[in-house]
């Protein structure tokens, strides 16, 4: 009977449980992030499956973590990518030689390391998934509003200071690497932060994923702290469409229809021109609107790229994130960091684009409001959204949210370009 | 302090934000150029050209014409719809 209630005991996860407590923070967590995505609404399409992914991660014996590959040394001999094993081992072939992760055929991991392993490695870790949710956002995305105010969209550029300059930061106590994937969080745009992560720093993807959605949901509570702290009234008061009658704009739109269809085209070129390494990213960006802008004849494509696979590959992305936040890839000191650099990051890229915004009303007579420099970020329309209800708050007719989506948008392309550089200076 | 770090990150926010810079300003230079030449070549605007996203969410006349009917029979001819709309 003791036998068979010890083999019972065994079966479950109760004794791994007590072994190592730490299954029961992450799992505590998973079930706060779960609660913050269902019950708070904080970006649930995303929120949910990571948090679902760290749940079934975390069940000891239940095989659903992801494994990170680290260069392992056995009997003084240097192994690169290997993987080491929930029980301690690293895992290996028949002569006792550690695999290779990246040199093993995919049915090999999914048999030893499990689905969630060939999950990760066969669509994230190929970096499959984050330039296909891309390519859905750019089908979602109207670049109506920035080519009516083109040059709002410098202000894309003044919001990505907060990722170097929280590099500078982050740089003292991570590796570069880390630093630099630390720092994207600054963009303000998931797919990027996880796009970078996974060629520079892979085995904090976890942590950094959390942070990049956490705070693009916090959007609402961060863009109004930053700007309370660096506008005066004054200025939140300057009304862009009085600016507009006193100072003119000499531009004419004869077919917006041709324009929109040609300026994807046109990105996509100069991008690929100047930083290779983002072409990915504003690639299927650009490929996804410009399947939308064509209309009837790419219909079909527009319809699953919004939908279909978008959904799809945020399902798996999700999932996928979730299950690399295991007890030791999570639980330690770099956790902390990661969470107070993205906030940090997250601040300096708003600061960014109103100081930006600021030097430019020094030197012009057109007056712009520094709300259209705070929406330089990507968080794409919720930035936007935020920085008109603040608007409103202090003028109840000054609607600027089409001025911000300009700037807003063109955020996109700037973190897109800003984590095609520090991969290609770091990666 | 890591002075080799700090020095590579420094370096790389200068490259980072004037490059990040320069790409906007392209953007919006030959954005320009774009309006001017579209202006130029294509004057009009097409009327029957709608988007993929209106178009997904039209629903082909057929299918109205076979739901009205549908709605017609099923209420014995007292009601109709007026808007049917893909969701």
């Amino acid at each position: 009977m003791g036998e068979i209630l010890e083999k019972i005991y065994g079966m479950t996860a109760l004794g791994n449980f007590v072994e190592n407590p730490s299954y029961i923070i992450m799992i505590l967590l998973a079930f706060f992030l779960l609660y913050l995505g269902i019950k708070k609404e904080y970006e649930p399409l995303l929120l949910v499956p990571i948090a679902f992914g760290v749940l079934i991660a975390n069940f000891p014996g239940g095989g659903m973590g992801v494994y990170a590959a680290v260069d392992t040394t056995v009997n003084g001999v240097l192994y690169h990518n290997a993987v080491t094993l929930s029980d301690g081992t690293i895992w290996s072939d028949a002569n006792g030689i550690p695999y290779n992760i990246y040199e093993v055929g995919l049915p090999l991991i999914a048999h030893d390391l499990g689905i969630m392993n060939y999950l990760y490695y066969a669509l994230i870790k190929s970096g499959l998934l984050p330039p296909i949710i891309f390519m859905g956002v750019g089908a979602l995305t109207d670049f109506g509003p920035m080519l009516r105010n083109l040059k709002l969209a410098v202000f894309g550029a003044g919001a990505q200071f907060g990722i170097f300059a929280v590099l500078l930061v982050a740089s003292q106590f991570f590796t570069m690497q880390e630093a630099g994937s630390l720092a994207i969080i600054g963009g303000a745009d998931g797919p990027t932060a996880i796009f970078t992560t996974l060629k520079l720093a892979p085995h904090m993807l976890g942590p950094i994923a959390i942070a990049a959605y956490s705070y693009m949901a916090l959007v609402p509570v961060i863009v109004p702290l930053v700007v309370k702290l660096t506008c005066s009234e004054k200025e939140l008061k300057i009304n862009m469409k009085e600016q507009d009658k006193k100072f003119p704009s000499k531009q004419e739109f004869k077919n917006m229809g041709v324009l929109k269809i040609l300026f994807p085209i046109a990105v996509t070129t100069i991008v690929a021109i100047i930083v290779p390494d983002a072409v990915s990213l504003v690639g299927m960006l650009m490929f996804g609107n410009l399947i939308k802008e064509i209309g009837n004849n790419t219909s079909r494509l527009f319809n699953a790229a919004s939908n279909g696979i978008m959904n799809a590959a945020t399902i798996f992305l999700g999932l996928c994130v979730g299950a690399t936040m295991t007890v030791d890839a999570f639980l330690n000191l770099k956790t902390i960091g990661i969470v107070a650099g993205g906030f940090l990051a997250f601040g300096f890229s708003i600061f960014g684009g109103i100081l930006l915004v600021k030097i430019m009303n020094l030197f012009s007579k057109k007056k712009i409001n520094p709300l259209i420099g705070a929406t330089g970020l990507s968080a794409v329309p919720m930035a936007s959204r935020v920085a008109n209800d603040i608007a409103l708050k202090y003028d109840s007719r000054n609607h600027v949210l089409n001025y911000c989506m300009s700037s807003n948008v063109a955020g996109v392309i700037g973190s897109a370009v800003a984590a095609g550089i520090l991969i290609s200076f770091l990666g | 302090m890591n002075f080799e770090n700090f020095g590579q990150s420094l370096q790389l926010m200068g490259i980072g934000l004037a490059t990040v810079f320069c790409v906007l300003l392209f953007i919006i230079f030959f954005g320009n150029v774009l309006i001017k030449l579209v202006n130029k070549f294509f004057p009009e605007e097409e009327k029957a050209a709608p988007s993929a996203a209106a178009s997904a969410s039209a629903v082909d006349a057929n299918v109205a014409q076979a739901i009205n009917a549908a709605i017609m029979k099923l209420t014995g001819g007292k009601s109709k719809a007026e808007k049917i709309e893909r969701i």
